[in-house]
């Protein structure tokens, strides 16, 4: 208690000190000045984390805050692994008897109870009950607030707890149930809902099922049924430990029954949470605060008082900060005038400040405020302006009635913070708006897909200054539309984010964007990922994809939108790998698209497909001819020169081979050779006997063996079932065509039908390089590429098929299987969604989400390591390296503390970084690197080495290696190589396949997105991955296999409690790590010399 | 001579008996691949009566096994659980096609007995429990049932115990102890959606890393709300590993035409039955019934005579002579595994040097 004390007071010395001290950013090797990285943002503005106080008062404020606080139960989210501390054991984890009053005791082990509230058992005991007030209130109730009706699963619940204490009270009190004869075994088989089937002591004796529903509790709860038939069966004493286990409490009990209406649920808390779901919410919502705060609010305006406003503490909460009675505002305190204003009070009262926050517009004030919150100090800077912060607000807020900002499932709003993260700002501080104001009022003048849309293009024409066009921006960020002005603004805004200011993309561009919008966005996002492409090479896209569009006759249409996709998937894949030269690669991609530029007919498809194909191919080979082998070796990737990248290389030839086998497709070497002799045939060759062969390979694929007739699929999979197109393949028979004489235009005809075929071929190839780790579907469902269906024949109400697919006939067993319906955008994505549920997880509630493993998966895939030396692969383990050395360092000084807390503070909430302080306060360094992700070690030591360059006694080993090798080769050290080569894509965070890292807070789940904003978000693994090649030895190339079967391992070990348990994903990985690292995996045996970082 | 018939041997359990992946299931990598080798098939056949007695003590010489209507001989024979012998000079007469998918390499001779001695002793159960929510009402008397069938299981038996909702669990590997299977049983946890194919089709997998026969033995209710692959994989994939699915169902299956269908269809398809139970005692009858098939498939294996076919290939069995009461039961075909990408032998020279416009 005393060293937590001491802990925050010390750093809030130090943190005085670093203020007054911080040194203007410096230039460091490997850190250009100016640099655009996200993860050293400027540090100015206040500070969070309990840290923002300064004075003999604030101290005292401390010391009232941390006897309390010390009086609770803290947050915590430390981490199971080897390298850190293992999760206590349920004996060690009980709290010493001196803070009883800050414990309870609940009926039973708790890795049962943990089990039936569905919360995960790998978790601290401190996290149990917050997380399973927040399954109670998530899960337990139909209906809002108390007026909903049980779930089973607070049913069950409740009916375990009961079932606990009668069990319980047969162990009595030592806490074990211990039967030693035939007699004492029926009071407990009673209580379990079990009999015998034959008599005690039989050989044979069996349990057999007489209670059902206590049964389930039993089996459910995982008591030791099988332990006890075998000693029922032997006559042999049963012996079971049941503790009665003890687990921390915000505040005290009292604090939280007291808040029941009815007298018999004031009992226990578990009473009082499972028939109060409010009150559950409420002390989720507070467990989820720093302490300082919560305990500021429980002391005013109270926790009655709080208890309507429990939803809006949940989702917008969490990162309202009080200190020494005061709130921290966003901005910090320049922008304390301007909060005061919009809030209507004052910070310099903090309780108020927060309940008048939390009351304002039915939470919609506290949603703003907590987008405002979670973004750079640099972008709050620019909102500490009274009238832009009041402007933005009234913007968003809007002059229509507000519903509550908290009743929906999900938070609202995710536009907003989108939004703010992506804002750009030129050198006068005003906004930068993509293409002019000009372009803004057009496209709100345009047609509208909302009233509010409608509203502001009514004052559009007025608008002359940027601040306008973004005042509009926060308004649509309210509204939860798809494809509206707001996600136009944010993806032109990142097209032009990456080209110098001479190669913008022009005015008359954008409108063509602008105009097109609803029906290619999805598509834009290449532009993004190559800014070398410039305005004529994406308005001949646009122009090539109008033209497909216009194609009447709908199989032509599907067959010319799959290939041209699927052409502009080969080029984004040689390109990415730089097998496409830069200065080849605008040409290249304009020869690509201009070949779809006039479809009339399946012959000119045909050859459209082969122009556009050998486009690429000239442009990454000089050769405008190549076979399917060499094809699949340049998909593979540049081939290396040493033995190991070549190892490397035929895995992935290896896997995409496969696949293209498992879908049974006809070579792309026999659609050329027939393409080439039909051509031949046309201008009068007689070749015709010899193609034969190669016609007859287009007949030889078979459908899979039929379960149902096709009456039972008309019946049983209407609108599911549709495999015309492979149907119409199968019919394809070019072979009269070939033996007898023909006409040209027969001959032209011919070459037509190959058109379909050619689509599967070259879909297939993208589908094969994305295969996600894991994949089934890929290499066991012939018919998965083939049913991918462009047009969209096989389901109704898609509205626009060159958006992102979507995956149909899940759960059809009559419907031939999924397959994805749309354009090929976001592949990758969609691919891992239709395979992920084949990962099988180790965990029982292993709650494996469907929007965060997809994208996992996806960044193991989509990023390949051809072209990472061994230097920057061991610069990515030594920044995260000295980031533990930094920690460590701040274990004993006050002053690095500080200063870590400050660069923590912007990329966590308030609430872990209080947490991360304190256990550094502790002197328990190991406990707070658990906490830290790797992304955030990068930033820190990034950020560190940034600001005070001049410090480097901090620094252990490795944080002096990365400065030698900073001198010796500071390219491969700087922050863009390292954020480029092991970051990951962000395409709805930042609408660009563009791989960096961003080194922002996860995000919460937003309507709209669920979890996948937080995977976006979830930036570690690579940068683990690639720390754990470098100690392990292998080469940066070994990466691209590595990578993919760590996340896939990974994946496996997820055990989560909610689609926000970011520190699950982080003991996953890291367990997953520790597999790797002790033989559990086996992977390519290593070639290369040794490891490195082992050796020292 | 003998070199070349026991790699001949070796190659052919690896395609049809599953791979020879020694240590069992593989995690690593992609282990979606299935190398079905087409040199050996091994058929798992039940003989029974009209009233479905099984007939017992046949001999090799009373079963006619074609191929795509081509006349098959009997290479290796056993019955129940007794161990195979090989049948003299069947290797010989049979003119051992190469190897279309050119990929496996032989294993070393002293693998080879095992191999031929494990393809009948005893069997490699898999048990696939459903505990999604669909089985959430009975799920308790569901373990009972299944405890009791392990519990019934001959000793030779090795056992695992998977279960599925939405994901597959591999609660328990392959195994002959019984109380980690138990343990495995009681410890399942009910809820979320169903996935029986997909589940159904990694348990198809992992039993086909295995030697010997592969039975597994489905519990379910029946819906699938959540597969993305179609029964149809599922059910060639087993037939081309050999893998006897059994299925037993609650009666909501049977109320569900969808289910009952893939059920009856894809169990017969492998050489298996399907069993619709109205209650715990049914359910209990199903295991026993199962129990009893195990210890009564006759094994028989063949290499396959020259046949161009590298589509789905049809195989029959009859007994000898003229025994029309009698009822033969087993997989009814198989795709060999196409290699089009995989190896170049299978492209015409022409085709290798093509390429692009």
């Amino acid at each position: 208690m005393m060293l937590l004390h001491r802990g925050i007071a010390a750093s809030a010395d130090a943190l005085q000190r670093t203020q007054a001290e911080a040194p203007k950013a410096l230039p460091v090797a490997g850190i250009a000045p100016g640099e655009r990285i996200s993860c050293t943002r400027e540090v100015g503005g206040q500070l969070v984390g309990g840290s923002g106080m300064s004075g003999s008062l604030v101290r005292r404020s401390l010391l009232t805050a941390a006897i309390a606080f010390c009086a609770t139960a803290l947050y915590s989210q430390s981490i199971s692994n080897s390298a850190f501390p293992e999760r206590q054991s349920e004996k060690a984890r009980d709290i010493p008897a001196a803070s009883m009053d800050s414990q309870i005791t609940v009926p039973g082990p708790l890795r049962s109870l943990e089990r039936m509230a569905g919360i995960s058992q790998k978790v601290d005991m401190d996290e149990v009950l917050p997380l399973l007030a927040r399954n109670v209130y998530v899960q337990g109730y139909i209906g809002w607030q108390d007026q909903g009706r049980p779930t089973e699963f607070l049913i069950l619940l409740g009916r375990y707890v009961n079932q606990a204490q009668e069990i319980a009270n047969l162990a009595g009190q030592g806490g074990v149930v211990h039967v030693v004869n035939c007699q004492e075994v029926e009071p407990l088989l009673k209580v379990l809902g079990y009999r015998l089937r034959q008599q005690c002591g039989q050989t044979n004796a069996s349990l057999i099922t007489a209670d059902e529903d206590r049964a389930f509790l039993s089996s459910d709860s995982g008591f030791p049924l099988v332990a006890l038939e075998n000693a029922i069966r032997g006559v042999k004493p049963f012996s079971y430990q049941y503790p009665q286990s003890k687990v921390p409490v915000l505040f005290s009990e009292r604090d939280w029954t007291a808040l029941a209406k009815e007298s018999r649920w004031k009992h226990s808390l578990l009473d009082t949470f499972l028939h109060h779901p409010t009150i559950a919410r409420l002390y989720w919502a507070m467990s989820r605060m720093d302490p300082e705060t919560r305990f500021a609010l429980k002391q005013s305006p109270g926790l009655a008082s709080l208890l309507p406003l429990a939803p809006d503490l949940d989702f917008y909460g969490s990162h309202i900060v009080i200190r020494s009675g005061r709130a921290l505002v966003p901005g910090g305190a320049d922008a304390e005038d301007a909060w005061k204003a919009v809030v209507g009070a004052n910070p310099s009262n903090g309780s108020d400040f927060a309940t008048r926050l939390l009351t304002k517009d039915k939470g919609w004030l506290a949603a703003f405020y907590d987008c405002m919150s979670r973004v750079s100090r640099d972008q709050q800077q620019h909102f500490a302006d009274r009238h832009r912060l009041e402007s933005a607000y009234a913007a968003f807020r809007g002059s229509q009635s507000l519903t509550d900002a908290a009743r929906p499932a999900f938070r609202l709003a995710s536009g907003l913070l989108l939004l703010l993260n992506n804002l750009q700002w030129d050198a006068q501080g005003n906004p930068i708006v993509p293409g002019n104001v000009d372009l803004w009022k057009s496209v709100f003048s345009q047609k509208h897909e909302s009233k509010l849309e409608k509203e502001w293009g009514k004052h559009a024409n007025k608008w002359t200054k940027p601040d306008e066009v973004l005042d509009a921006m926060f308004a649509m960020s309210r509204t939860d539309v798809e494809y509206g002005p707001l996600q136009m603004f944010l993806a032109f805004s990142e097209l032009n984010a990456n080209r110098p200011p001479e190669r913008a993309l022009k005015p008359e561009t954008f409108k063509l964007l602008a105009a097109h919008y609803a029906d290619y966005s999805d598509q834009y996002l290449i532009f993004s990922e190559f800014p070398q492409l410039d305005d004529i090479a994406i308005s001949t896209f646009v122009h090539s994809a109008e033209a497909i569009d216009k194609i009447s006759n709908h199989v032509l249409r599907g067959n010319a939108m799959g290939t041209f996709q699927a052409e502009i998937g080969l080029w984004q894949i040689l390109a990415r790998q730089h097998e496409i030269p830069e200065e080849q690669m605008n040409p290249s991609f304009l020869a690509v698209t201009k070949a779809f530029g006039a479809i009339n007919n399946a012959t000119q498809l045909f050859d459209a497909g082969r122009q556009s194909l050998g486009a690429t191919l000239q442009a990454a080979t000089g050769r405008a001819s190549v076979s399917q082998q060499e094809l699949i070796e340049m998909l593979a990737g540049p081939k290396p020169a040493d033995a190991e990248g070549k190892r490397v290389h035929d895995e992935l030839a290896k896997g995409i081979r496969s696949v293209m086998d498992g879908q049974r497709l006809v070579s792309l070497d026999t659609l050329m050779t027939l393409g080439r002799g039909l051509d031949d045939m046309a201008h009068g060759a007689n070749i015709g006997a010899s193609l034969v062969p190669f016609a007859g390979e287009l007949q030889e694929f078979q459908m899979p063996r039929p379960i149902f007739t096709s009456s039972e699929r008309s019946e049983w999979a209407a609108g599911v079932y549709n495999n015309r197109h492979t149907d119409m393949q199968m019919q394809t028979d070019l072979s009269k065509i070939l033996k007898a004489p023909a006409s040209h235009d027969q001959i032209e005809e011919a070459r037509g039908k190959l058109a379909p075929f050619l689509r599967d071929t070259l879909v297939g190839f993208n589908y094969a390089y994305y295969e996600p780790p894991g994949s089934q579907l890929l290499r066991t469902n012939p018919l998965f590429v083939r049913s991918h269906d462009f047009a969209g024949e096989t389901v109704g109400g898609i509205e626009n098929l060159w958006r992102a697919p979507q995956l149909f006939g899940e759960g059809s067993p009559a419907g031939g299987g999924a397959h994805l319906v749309g354009s090929l955008a976001d592949l990758p994505y969609a691919l891992s969604e239709a395979e992920q549920d084949f990962i099988t997880p180790e965990n029982v509630q292993a709650l494996i989400w469907r929007e965060t493993v997809p994208e996992l998966l996806t960044d193991s895939v989509f990023p390949r390591w051809w072209n990472v030396s061994r230097n920057e692969l061991h610069a990515a383990a030594l920044y995260q390296r000295a980031g533990e050395e930094l920690l460590n360092a701040a274990e004993s000084n006050q002053d690095v503390r500080a200063k870590v807390v400050n660069i923590l503070s912007q990329r966590m909430s308030p609430a872990t970084v209080s947490r991360v302080e304190e256990h550094l306060g502790n002197a328990e360094a190991n406990q707070a690197m658990s906490m830290v992700t790797p992304s955030n070690l990068v930033c820190l030591t990034a950020e560190y080495r940034r600001l005070y360059p001049q410090d480097t006694s901090v620094w252990g080993t490795a944080g002096k290696e990365l400065d030698q090798l900073s001198q010796s080769d500071p390219h491969v050290t700087s922050w863009q190589r390292i954020s480029r080569d092991f970051g990951i894509p962000h395409p709805r965070l930042t609408q660009s396949y563009a791989r960096q890292v961003l080194g922002l807070e996860p995000f919460p789940a937003f309507a709209g997105y669920s979890s996948r904003l937080m995977a976006e978000s979830w930036e570690s693994n690579n940068l683990y991955w690639a720390r754990l090649a470098d100690e392990m030895g292998y080469p940066p190339v070994m990466l691209n296999i590595l990578a993919p079967q760590l996340t896939r391992r990974m994946v496996e070990k997820i055990f989560a409690t909610d689609f926000e348990d970011w520190p699950a994903l982080l003991r996953a990985m890291r367990e997953a790590g520790n597999d790797f690292r002790s033989g559990k995996m086996a992977v390519l045996p290593v070639q290369a010399e040794g490891s490195r970082a082992a050796a020292e | 001579m003998r070199m070349s018939s026991v790699r001949s041997i070796v190659a052919l359990t690896v395609l049809l008996g599953g791979p020879l992946v020694v240590g069992g299931i593989s995690q690593e990598g992609n282990s979606a691949d299935i190398q079905v080798i087409v040199n050996m098939v091994q058929l798992n056949v039940a003989v029974t009566n009209n009233k479905g007695d099984y007939i017992t003590n046949l001999r090799p010489e009373d079963f006619t096994v074609m191929e795509d209507g081509i006349p098959q001989k009997i290479a290796t024979f056993g019955e129940g659980n007794e161990r195979t012998r090989r049948i003299e000079g069947a290797v010989a007469e049979s003119n051992v096609p190469s190897n279309p998918a050119g990929a496996q390499a032989a294993l070393p001779d002293s693998v080879s007995t095992s191999v031929l001695s494990s393809l009948v002793a005893g069997s490699n159960v898999f048990i696939l429990f459903d505990t999604s929510n669909y089985m959430y009402r009975g799920f308790v008397f569901a373990q009972d049932a299944i405890s009791d069938f392990v519990r019934s299981l001959e000793n030779a038996d090795k056992i695992a115990f998977y279960s599925y909702s939405r994901d597959l669990s591999r609660s328990s590997v392959l195994t002959k102890d019984r109380a980690q299977i138990l343990h495995s049983v009681r410890s399942t946890v009910a809820g979320d959606d169903a996935a029986l194919y997909n589940s159904l089709l990694l348990t198809v997998k992992d039993a086909a890393q295995y030697q010997g026969r592969k039975v597994i033995v489905v519990f379910s209710n029946g819906p699938d709300n959540s597969s993305v692959v179609p029964p149809e994989d599922v059910a060639e994939l087993a037939q081309s590993t050999g893998t006897v699915i059994y299925m037993i169902s609650t009666r909501a299956a049977q109320l569900e035409p969808v289910s009952t269908a893939v059920f009856e269809r894809m169990t017969a398809a492998t050489g298996g039955k399907a069993y619709f139970a109205k209650n715990w005692k049914e359910e209990k009858q199903a295991f026993s019934s199962i129990r009893e098939d195990l210890a009564h498939l006759y094994s028989l294996a063949y290499y396959p005579k020259p046949n161009p076919n590298r589509g789905w290939r049809q195989i029959t069995v009859k007994l000898a002579g003229s025994r029309p009461s009698y009822h033969i039961r087993t997989r009814n075909g198989y795709r060999p595994l196409p290699a089009r990408f995989s190896t170049a032998e299978n492209h015409p020279p022409e085709a290798q040097a093509s390429g692009t416009n």
